[in-house]
């Protein structure tokens, strides 16, 4: 938000010439001029992003008073230590790692091998790319309770279908494994298009000559993809893994709809965990202390795997 | 023509067959992809008889009975007018303050900017929950809890640097001699962003702002922790339909509720795809 002062202070701001240097005045009113532009960012992101931060990482280090609703006294490593404790944490962060493990690696491979399908040179080509922002803009809960019901044991399609090809019935939100594999399916189902996008950008940014040295040389189409496509389309599929992977490690929507976390505590991911505990037992100290945790593991992987893309350009 | 095609050569059979076998097979899995919405969308005009029969029915008479019911019974309207209120808000606070920092960012040398765009992207590694709960916290605190602009704000906290990223890379492709020019003919830096930056950058910032309110609409977390009553939004009502384990699955409230949900961001989506395609792709692939 700019203010009265900044509009015209902006408006009384010199003509800038980068070759003179401005009058000592002048300078300081062009200073201002220019974070006037970062500024309303600056301010809502420190008090809406960083301020809350801190205050999850002060309430991990207090005892949580219910009645003031407020950090109380300091406690030191208290919450952590519980927390570590706590074997339906390590249970929840394996969930979510199972998870992460399947999802991440099927929707990339998934993303690029549709992209190069729909790529082909025809009619339809413009429409069915648009046809897959569709599914991308299905909102996640609403994807979660969609295939809740085409994946119902009972009268769902999907089970008619397999029957049909005398598979089945198979209890996808009653058996462990089973309603893991439903949300890996929903989620990969939501996400898939929006690898699809980009994939196809990456795919039309391919140079072409190279194709064509490498058809001149008789590469078959195996070799080519392995030893032409792939090397060139290492950046963007690992740029890819990690955008997906921060998105990934937010999942909460899908699972809220589809199995709660069930059956038992299956496929309780720990964005629901901590959620269900911050706001169902009311635990703050002790969500706060996983809420840390999780992002200090999150940041860390993101920065190996930042690191390892990095690698692999270099490989390739 | 993808680069992969051209290593075959284009008129022989075999080449011709395989470009077939694509096409069929790209097809194949558009429709699949499609079907679930599609499924959703047909449930939602089922009479609650048509719904729950073996084999699935294609063929029935359709109804708005379960839009009719499920209008008056909920809030939904309510909850659809707030929703709009939040993301329209939220849309129009974060492409206005993300897309003066994204062009900060490209533009303007500022000392320490670099250093803070960092952090913002580094912010897209916070997991929301590390940050719905302190809101609640505070909003209980300061009794905004169940307003607008109280989730307006939160939203504002991953759309303004979804934007500035966005806004960044689209901005560092716009040749410098636009702003440098009109600045030398005498416009001050508002000047120059504001009658020449943003009037040619409108197609980029209009699909930013419809995804951004996209984001908005979906949202989930945040509108469960901080609106109860008075601001929630339609995502809570679906996810208090689906978990509804009591009353067993009220499958035409939820496939009505969706259809409701999906359709407008659905139209959004297809009216800006050419932007939103580039858009996307960019915003990944650069910021």
């Amino acid at each position: 938000m700019m203010t009265e002062t900044d509009k015209t202070a902006a408006r009384r701001a010199p003509v800038k010439n980068p070759k003179r240097p401005a009058p000592r005045r002048g300078r300081t009113t062009d200073l201002m001029v220019r974070w006037s532009f970062m500024f309303p960012a600056v301010l809502l992101l420190v008090t809406l992003l960083a301020y809350p931060i801190f205050y999850t990482i002060d309430i991990s280090f207090s005892r949580f008073d219910i009645a003031t609703f407020g950090a109380a006294e300091f406690v030191g490593w208290d919450n952590y230590r519980e927390v570590i404790g706590d074997y339906r944490f390590w249970e929840s962060l394996k969930v979510t790692m199972i998870y992460l493990a399947f999802a991440l690696p099927l929707q990339v491979v998934l993303g690029f091998g549709i992209a190069y399908l729909i790529n082909v040179e025809w009619a339809g080509r413009g429409v069915i790319r648009a046809l897959f922002i569709i599914p991308m803009v299905v909102a996640p809960v609403v994807a979660g309770g969609m295939w809740r019901m085409i994946l119902d044991p009972l009268w769902g399609i999907m089970n008619y279908w397999l029957g049909l090809i005398g598979v089945g019935p198979m209890d996808w939100f009653g058996d462990p494994g089973l309603a893991m594999a439903s949300i890996i399916i929903i989620d990969t189902w939501r996400w898939t298009p929006f690898i699809v996008l980009i994939a196809t950008a990456a795919l039309l940014a391919l140079p072409k000559d190279v194709f064509e040295a490498a058809r001149i040389d008789g590469a078959n189409w195996w070799s080519t993809l392995w030893s032409v496509a792939v090397p060139l389309l290492v950046p963007v599929i690992a740029a890819t893994f990690v955008i997906r992977w921060l998105g990934a490690v937010k999942m909460f929507d899908i699972v809220l709809a589809a199995t709660y976390g069930g059956p038992g505590k299956a496929t309780n991911v720990i964005n629901l965990f901590i959620y269900e505990e911050a706001f169902r037992s009311l635990r703050f100290a002790e969500s706060a202390a996983m809420a840390v945790i999780v992002l200090v593991l999150t940041m860390v992987l993101t920065g190996l795997f930042l690191r390892a893309s990095r690698k692999l350009e270099e490989l390739f | 023509m993808t680069a992969l095609a051209v290593s075959r050569p284009r008129r022989s059979s075999r080449g011709a067959l395989a470009t077939r076998l694509r096409i069929v097979a790209g097809v194949a899995v558009s429709v699949i992809f499609l079907f679930p919405i599609y499924w959703m969308i047909l449930t939602s005009f089922k009479d609650q008889v048509d719904i729950f029969t073996t084999p699935p029915k294609f063929l029935f008479t359709p109804t708005l009975a379960a839009y009719a019911e499920y209008m008056q019974r909920a809030d939904i309207v309510k909850r659809l007018i707030n929703t709009v209120i939040v993301a329209t808000g939220a849309g129009l606070l974060s492409i206005v303050v993300g897309t003066m920092a994204g062009y900060a960012l490209a533009r303007i040398r500022l000392r320490g900017a670099a250093t803070f765009g960092l952090l913002i992207l580094l912010s897209r590694g916070v997991p929301p929950i590390a940050l719905a709960v302190p809101m609640f916290l505070v909003a209980r605190k300061l009794g905004v809890i169940d307003k607008h602009i109280t989730l307006i704000l939160a939203y504002s906290t991953f759309l303004i640097p979804y934007v500035m990223w966005l806004m960044r890379s689209f901005f560092m492709a716009l040749p410098r001699e636009l702003e440098e020019s009109a600045m030398i003919d005498g416009c001050s830096r508002y000047g120059a962003f504001f009658k020449i930056i943003v009037p040619i950058s409108l197609p980029g910032l209009l699909s930013t702002l419809i995804f951004s309110m996209i984001l908005a609409w979906e949202e989930l977390l945040f509108a469960l922790v901080l609106t109860s009553r008075h601001a929630s939004t339609i995502p809570v009502a679906i996810a208090g339909i689906a978990g509804d384990t009591v009353n067993g699955a009220n499958w035409a409230a939820l496939t009505a509720v969706g259809t409701i949900t999906v359709i407008p961001v659905v139209v959004f989506a297809l009216l800006v795809q050419k932007w939103l395609i580039k858009g996307l792709a960019e915003g990944a692939t650069k910021g």
